[in-house]
Formats: structure tokens, sequence, C-alpha cells
């Protein structure tokens, strides 16, 4: 009984905290992008007004081009996800349940290939693209998208797979099942959790990139929300941070609508337990 | 699993396939509205010529334009064609020998400001760059405050900006308690470097000899470095984020929302202190900034020059375009609709551009005198080293004369493992 | 006669999973490995386009080793990244665990803690900004209209003070990405687990000391060590909120690195990508030797 309070009053605090922790900025920024001029706080002479024209601005000003980045950095993202969580998902699978040579080695790879700089990469990427003439292109971004992001993915679903007890390979594969078909129909409906955690991880990550978009892409056609932001910059440093404040806002949206439809499958339940399929 | 992979395999081919002919390709970066001033003037180099083209557009962050052009450059990549160049590291492309000689295009620098071609735009005596737009660095005051406390002209010397900082500083604390007296770019950034630059001449000192050695040691400086930290620590005139936070905006909004009596910034200050906003609009004016007894007041040299890149596939069209760009009409046009200070000295006598920035015949005496930073291609090297060094001097962590010894110190070493 | 090594792997097994990794191997091995290598090939070259081109064997490397600013910004680097990753497992365990008990709005607090991670890194940056500035930062507003501190702070001033401060602003945006992670991980443990320990008589403390925390300890590690790379990383934060200052104190490994970049100095470039990445290396190892993972992964 006494503990069943206990609990009450933790996650009552717990919410509270997370609410001040993860909002205050952002309440900031909102606050920002909803008012004439950023300066209110130093100016005795400058009021906080309320206002929408930033919104508006970056919504229907073609010179912004917002809805161009918007939408690249969408579709970009959507696919390397899909792409990344499909690759991650096969290797991931071999490296726990299968017994090869290279077994620890691979991850270890990989895990090793993420650690390098991007800044260092990022001039050799360049020249690829540019001698195979894609630069400006969706391709040129997401293919070294699904490069950088794979290895947290396959990592996630490793150490996910590996608590899947591997009897259930065993039953699906003494029924006749192939590795593929064991791997779609038995491990990845309870490895859900794990999956849709590093899907929305690459997802955010590629919507949130900047560095490889910066030096790949050259204009509208194929930028992306971060370097669309940067563009907002004037040549000496002026940051209007209206409209700064208002896209970033309106760049969270769609992961924030991602993450309430996600979450949803990253419940218990799903592990150990429903062995039937 | 081969099936994707074949897919993919055509997908590319038909993607390389798509033919790609040289294009002109001009490459330049800054806001939207100044973006879009580009795109009109592509528009009518178009219309013109009917030769199309195509604009690379980047950030505005000088260094990550740099960072553009250098990948470019390095590979030898018939794009850009076109790119305009922060004048503090065109050297660097000069030396590099990656800019194409604009001498053989027919192209004509006279009249340009003859300093700033000479200074900056030459290599091994040819003509590699024309300024676009220039900047020099400015003293902006409030006349309308030392007209109050009894000042009838702004300062000649640096010390004489102190004494009127302080007294007036003093005084309008009573009712502003945010107000400073002179705000200036101190944070870890090139900027620093232009502020320090200018103190430093105008005692006498600078950072390279006319032979390449390092002057950054001489008596001057340390006198000027410590004339740069007293502001913040002793006579306490400038605030204490100087170092940390204050660049050209933070300046600017400094002076603009009436917390400032002095500020240090570039032209383009001028137009955004006379918006309908602002709270300074009448009530300011500028003046080269102040120097010490003996020396004479110093202005550095900053803005973007155009060039063409020598592994440009359409030459002769990218000359066309740097002649387009650099031409009277464009020029004007440049100084009416953004506000900026052409490189054509003899636009500034056009009625239209004086109407649209009236402060502009000030500037062009400025311009001809102003200082470029080291035209020598490891620049960014030495910048890297002066930022720390100056910066740890103005937060109170080193003195200034171990912290100019120390600068020097690296300095001389680079330069012995770089100008060979 | 088979060699006793391969006598232990199934054919059909082995064939198997190099297929499942062949779309990975590819896309690692075109898009990361051949500029790793470069790098790595470059970094023992003077490649500046004003110097000639030449082979010139450690001397990047004993350059750097041999300056200060360079094992400053490495102890600064570490650091950082030692205060970063303990914060953001013990927030990040706090969110998870209350993530993963069952009340009403969980979904939506879900979305809420991924806000930070979701901002992209140039504009939180700004924001942080923003909050620390001296004059119009909220931070020093509130503090001193609530009577905190007697007078404004200037936040990036003094080395330690901007240490934290990149600390805070860093834990806040990449808390989100370690609950996600840890998330997952609490879902695989099975309820029945709990249900017999409550049985047992066993107290919530003692449940999550002996039940939870070592059953999410291996996905815990995996979020730290991502954690951790990123950290050694480390590049926007600083640039944006102090560019090194005060007198370069807090430069990180990257800044150093970008400096050379810039400065078209690509041979020192690559030399300071590889020692980061050795550092990186280095540190995960200890990781795994520390979380025993070996034995998990077998």
């Amino acid at each position: 009984m006494r503990e069943k309070n206990i609990k009450s009053i933790l996650i009552f605090a717990g919410v509270l905290f997370l609410l001040a922790f993860a909002l205050s900025p952002f309440i900031w920024m909102m606050i920002i992008s909803l008012s004439d001029r950023p300066d209110f706080l130093g100016n005795a002479e400058v009021d906080y007004i309320f206002t929408l024209k930033n919104y508006v601005e970056i919504l229907t000003s073609r010179r912004l081009h917002f809805m161009d980045y918007f939408k690249n950095s969408l579709f970009i993202s959507i696919i390397v996800s899909v792409a990344v969580s499909v690759i991650a998902s096969f290797a991931g699978y071999a490296v726990s349940r299968l017994r090869f040579p290279g077994r620890i080695a691979v991850p270890l790879f990989v895990l090793a290939m993420s650690m390098f700089p991007q800044i260092s990469i990022v001039g050799y990427l360049y020249t690829i693209f540019a001698d195979l003439g894609l630069l400006n292109t969706y391709i040129a971004l997401i293919l070294p998208y699904i490069a950088w992001t794979v290895p947290i993915a396959l990592w996630i679903n490793m150490s996910y797979f590996a608590q899947i007890p591997v009897d259930l390979d065993k039953a699906a594969l003494v029924d006749g099942a192939s590795r593929t078909k064991t791997l779609f129909k038995v491990i990845l409906p309870i490895a859900l959790p794990g999956i849709f955690s590093s899907f929305l991880l690459v997802f955010i990550a590629c919507f949130n990139e900047f560095l490889f978009a910066m030096m790949l892409t050259t204009d509208h056609i194929a930028q992306t929300i971060p370097v669309g932001i940067a563009l907002f910059r004037g040549t000496h440093g002026e940051i209007p941070w209206g409209n700064m404040m208002a896209a970033s806002a309106i760049a969270s949206v769609p992961l924030v609508i991602l993450t309430l439809i996600f979450q949803k499958y990253i419940v218990q339940g799903l592990s150990a337990g429903s062995v039937k399929g | 699993m081969k099936k994707i992979l074949i897919i993919i395999a055509l997908a590319l081919f038909s993607l390389m396939s798509c033919g790609r002919g040289p294009q002109l390709t001009f490459m330049v970066g800054g806001a939207p509205n100044e973006l879009a001033y580009w795109e009109e003037v592509l528009d009518a180099f178009e219309k013109e010529t009917g030769i199309s083209v195509n604009m690379i557009r980047q950030a505005s962050d000088t260094e990550q334009r740099k960072q553009s052009i250098l990948i470019a450059l390095r590979g030898q990549r018939p794009d850009p064609d076109v790119m305009l160049m922060d004048v503090a590291w065109i050297g660097q492309l000069a030396s590099s020998e990656w800019l194409e000689p604009l001498d053989d295009y027919n192209i004509d620098a006279s009249p340009f400001f003859p300093s700033i071609v000479n200074l900056a735009d030459t290599y091994e005596s040819q003509l590699v760059g024309l300024p676009v737009y220039v900047d020099g660095g400015l003293l902006y005051y409030r006349k309308d405050l030392l007209e109050k406390y009894g000042y009838n002209k702004p300062p000649a010397y640096w010390s004489e900006l102190v004494e009127m900082a302080k007294k007036i500083q003093a005084e309008e604390r009573k009712t502003n308690p945010n107000f400073w007296g002179y705000v200036w770019q101190g944070a870890q950034y090139e900027g620093l470097i232009c502020n320090a630059l200018e103190v430093f001449a105008s005692a006498g000192g600078g950072f390279l000899g006319p032979e390449g050695n390092s002057i950054v040691n001489s008596p001057a400086n340390v006198i000027a470095l410590q004339t740069m930290v007293d502001f913040i620590n002793k006579h306490k005139v400038s605030p204490p984020n100087t170092y940390t936070d204050m660049k050209e905006e933070e300046v600017r909004q400094m002076f603009q929302n009436g917390n400032a009596l002095f500020e240090r910034n570039w032209p383009y200050a001028y137009g955004l202190h006379r918006a309908e906003d602002s709270t300074v609009r009448d009530k300011f004016d500028t003046a080269p900034l102040p120097s010490f007894p003996g020396g004479s007041s110093a202005s550095t040299l900053g803005g973007w020059h155009i060039g063409i890149s020598r592994f440009s596939d359409m030459k002769e069209e990218a000359a066309k375009l740097v002649e387009f760009i650099t031409s009277y009409e464009t020029q004007k046009k440049l100084a009416v609709t953004l506000g900026w200070n052409p490189g054509r000295m003899d636009v500034y006598t056009n009625p239209e551009v004086i109407e649209a920035n009236p402060n502009i015949q000030n500037l062009k005496e400025i311009f001809m005198g102003a200082i470029p930073r080291p035209t020598v291609p490891y620049y960014s090297q030495l910048s890297v080293i002066l930022q720390r060094h100056l910066n740890a001097a103005l937060a109170g962590n080193v003195e200034p004369n171990k912290a100019i010894e120390a600068a020097h110190t690296e300095i001389s070493k680079v330069l012995e493992e770089y100008a060979k | 006669m088979q060699s006793k090594f391969l006598v232990q792997y199934e054919k059909r097994e082995v064939r198997n999973a190099y297929a499942f990794l062949t779309p990975i191997l590819i896309v690692i091995f075109l898009f990361i490995l051949f500029p790793v290598i470069g790098t790595l090939w470059k970094s023992f070259y003077q490649d500046t386009s004003f110097l000639p081109f030449e082979f010139v064997g450690f001397r990047n490397y004993a350059q750097i080793l041999s300056d200060t600013k360079f094992w400053s910004a490495l102890v600064f680097t570490l650091l950082f990244a030692l205060a970063t990753v303990v914060l953001e497992a013990v927030f990040g365990l706090i969110f998870a665990l209350l993530l993963n008990e069952s009340f009403k709005g969980r979904g939506i607090m879900r979305a809420v803690i991924l806000i930070p991670w979701a901002i992209p890194t140039i504009v939180s940056a700004q924001i942080w900004r923003l909050m620390y500035d001296y004059t119009y930062g909220i931070i020093n507003h509130l503090l001193t209209s609530l009577g905190f501190i007697a007078d404004k702070v200037s936040w990036m001033g003094t080395t330690s003070s901007a240490f934290w401060a990149l600390v805070i602003s860093d834990v806040w945006k990449t808390t989100p990405f370690v609950v996600i992670i840890l998330l997952a991980g609490l879902q695989a443990i099975p309820q029945d687990i709990y249900k017999q320990a409550r049985v047992d008589g066993a107290k919530m403390f003692k449940r999550f000391r002996s039940i939870t925390l070592p059953l999410v300890a291996p996905v815990l590690l995996i979020a730290l060590i991502f954690r951790t790379i990123d950290a050694i990383r480390i590049f926007d934060l600083v640039y944006v909120l102090t560019g090194g200052a005060p007198g370069g104190t807090t430069e990180t490994l990257s800044f150093i690195g970008y400096n050379y970049f810039t400065g078209d100095i690509f041979g020192m470039g690559s030399a300071i990508s590889v020692i980061t990445f050795i550092v990186s290396f280095m540190i995960t190892i200890l990781y795994i030797k520390l979380g025993r993972f070996e034995k998990n992964i077998k």
C-alpha cells in the first residue's frame, strides 16, 4: 500500500521534472517565435509583442524556400530510416544469432567506422558525388546518411535481438522456415520496441544532420531544414530570431507526431511470453 | 536481395547519364534577401548575354563558405566557375594558384579602389580578383549624448574615448543600468583580429612586417593590447562579455537599443541604425576610429571579392559574368538595394547611391586607407593563434605582454614551417 | 582436410550470415571506409595546396602531440565527455523508468522528452546562447529578479562556468537519446520476474537494484558508448556558444581539426581525425571490458 503511494508521488514529481527539463528552453523558443522582436529582455524600450508573422513568413515566403527544405528533409529521412531499419535488422539478426567467423569483428568494425569526425569524411563524399554528377540530389544525402546512421541501428538491434531466446528460432527452423522468414515472422514482432526506437533515432539524426547536407547540396532542390535555417543568417551574422525559432518549431512537428505514433510500439508484453507466431 | 541491388545500380546509372554539359556556376552566400538580389543580377545577365547561370547558395558564415570553395577547388572541379571570396582568405586561394588571372580577359581594374586592388587582389603582379563590396571598421557615436555632456566632436585618441565613455556612462547609468561606454567585437573569432588590427596599427604596430616576418611582439602592440584589456577590466567601459559574446550583431544591437555611447562596427550597421524602429535613429553619426598620439586612425579592410576558378570550364563566359557584376550599373544597384559599399569608386558620387546611403562619402575616405590583414596563404593559422592569445588577455587570464610573446613565438613557428 | 577452425561453422549458416551482412557492409565500405582510408593516408602527408604535396611520415602526429594546445583540448574534451555522459546516464535512467510506468498521458510525455533531441543542433545551440546572454538572456533575468544572484553573470566568462554551461546545454539536448534506447531496453524485461520478486517480499528499490539495473545495463552501455563517441566529437555547440573562449580554453579536439581543415592544412586535419578516432576507440574498449560485454555478445 505504502509503496503504491510512494510510487505515485515519484511519478508525479518525475513528470513535473520532465516537463521542466524538456520544455523550458523549448517554451522560450516558442515565446521568441511568437514575438515581434527578440531583445525585449535587455531593452527597456522594447516590449513583448505577440505576433504570428514569423510563422506566416516562413510558411508562405517563396524566397525563404522553407517548404522546399521541409519536403526534402521529410523525404530523405523517411527513406533512410526505412532502409536502415531493413539493413540493420538483417545485419543484427546475423550477428546475434548466426555463428560465423567475424561475428564479433563486424559490429566492432562498424562501430569503429562511426568514430571518425564527419569533417574528415565529407571531402571524399564530395569528390565521389561530384564525379558521379550527383551533387545536390536526394541520393547524395540518402546514401551517406544510411552509412552514417546504420551503426547505431545495428547495435540497438543487436542488443535487442540478443535478449530474445534462440529457442524461438529453433522452433521455426524445425518447422521448415528459412532464416529470412524466421527473422520477419518470429523475431521482428517481438523486437518491435528496439526496431521502432532505432527508427526514431535514425529519422531524427537525418532530419537534423548539418555538415553533409551543407557540403553536398547547393540549392533548395535538395537542401534540408538545418541548412535552410543556416541560410537565414545574414552576411554580418544577422540572425532573424523570430524566423529561426518559428522554423525550428515547425520542424519539430513531424518528429513529435512520429514519436506519438511509434511510442505505442515501445511497450512491454511484446517480449518472450508471446511465443505464438 | 539481388533484385534490389540491380535496381539500385540501374537507378544510379540512369541518374548519371542525365548528361550534364558544362554550366556556368556562381557560388555565393548570404541571407535570403541578399540571395534574392543575386538572383535578379543573374537574371539580368542572362537577358543581356543569353548565358544562363546556375547559382550555388551557401550559408552566410564565412568559414562555411570557405570550406565549400576549398573542397571544390582542391578537387579541381569545373564548378564553381565564379565565386565570391572573403578578402581575408583570397590570399590563400591565390597562392594555391586556384584563381584565374583576370588580365587576360580585358577586365579593367582602374575604377576600383587602387589600394585595395593592389593589396588584396594582386598576386605575383597579376590581377586575380575584384572587390565587389568593401568594408572597413568605423566608429559610431551618439552625437546627442556627446553634445549633452559638452563634447563637440568625437574622440581622436583612445584616451579621449575612455575619458568620454567613463564620464557619460556613469551619468547614463542612473537611468539606464544597461548602458555601456564602448562596445566592440572581442569574442574569439575573426572579428577580434579586425578590431585588434585597428588598435595595433593606430599605435604603429601590426602583425607581419614588410618582409613577412612577425612583428607581433612590437612594444606598440603591447600598449595597444593593454588598452583593449583596460576597456573591459580597468575602466569598465566595455561589458564583461565583450570577449565571450560580442560579435557584430551583439554590438550593433547594444548600440541600436540605446545602450552604448561608442560602437566599433562595419558600415552595414549604418542603414540598420537608421531604421524606423531604431532607438538611435537620428542621434548618431560616424567617424574614423581613434588612434594613439603620433599614430593615425586605422580601419581594417573587409568585404568580398569576385574571382574565377582556374579550373573553370567556361572561362570566357565567367569573365563576362565578372564584368557584369562589377559593372557600374550592377554596383550601383548593390549600393541602392542592399546598402552595401561597392568596390567601384565612381559609384560613390551617384546621387541615387548617396540618397540611399548618406554616409557613403565619408566611407570612401576610410576605404582608401583601409588596412588588409596579411594576405599570406597561411593567414588562417596566424588568425587562430592570435585569436586565442588576444582573447586570453582580454579575459584577464594572461598579461598582455605575455600573451603577445606567446603569440609571437607560435606565429614564428608557423612562419618557419609554411613560409617557404 | 578441413581446418579445425572452419569445422565449427555450419556452411549454410555462414553463407546466410554473409548474405545478411552484405547490404550493411557495402554501404559502409563505399561511404565511410573509403574516406577513412583516405584520411589515414593523408595524415602521413603534408597536404596543403600552397606547399608541395610530400610524404612526411609521422611528422604531423609529432607536431600535434608536442603542442600544449592539443593536450589541453584533449583534457577539456575528455572532461566534457565524462560530465555529460554521467549526467545523461542518470537523467536518462530516471526518465526512462518514469516513462515505463503506466500513467495517464504517458504517450504525450514520451513525445515531450524527445523534443530537445528533435531540435536541430544549430538552433538549440543558438537558443542556449540567447538564454545565457549577459544582457538579453532569460537566465540572468530570472536569477536576478528572483534574487538568487545580485548581479548579472557572464556565463561564458570563465573556463569553468563555460564548461558547465556547455555541459548543461549538451545534457539537455542528448538525454532523450539515452531515454529512448533505455525505454526500449526496459521493455525486454519480463514482468514475471518483478511479480516473483514482489511475492518474495522485495522492496521497490531493491527490485530496481537487483533486477532492473543489471538487466538494463547492456543497453545502457550501448547508449553510453555512442554518447561518448559523440561527446568526443563535439563541435557545433562549442562553436556557437563559446568559439573556444575564454582564450581558447574551451577548445575541443574537433575544434582544432576544424581550424586545420578550413586553413587547408589537410594533413594535420587528417591526423587529428585519426587521433580522435584512436581516443574514441580506446575508450570504447574500456567500456566493453568494464561491462564485460564480450560475454553478452557471445
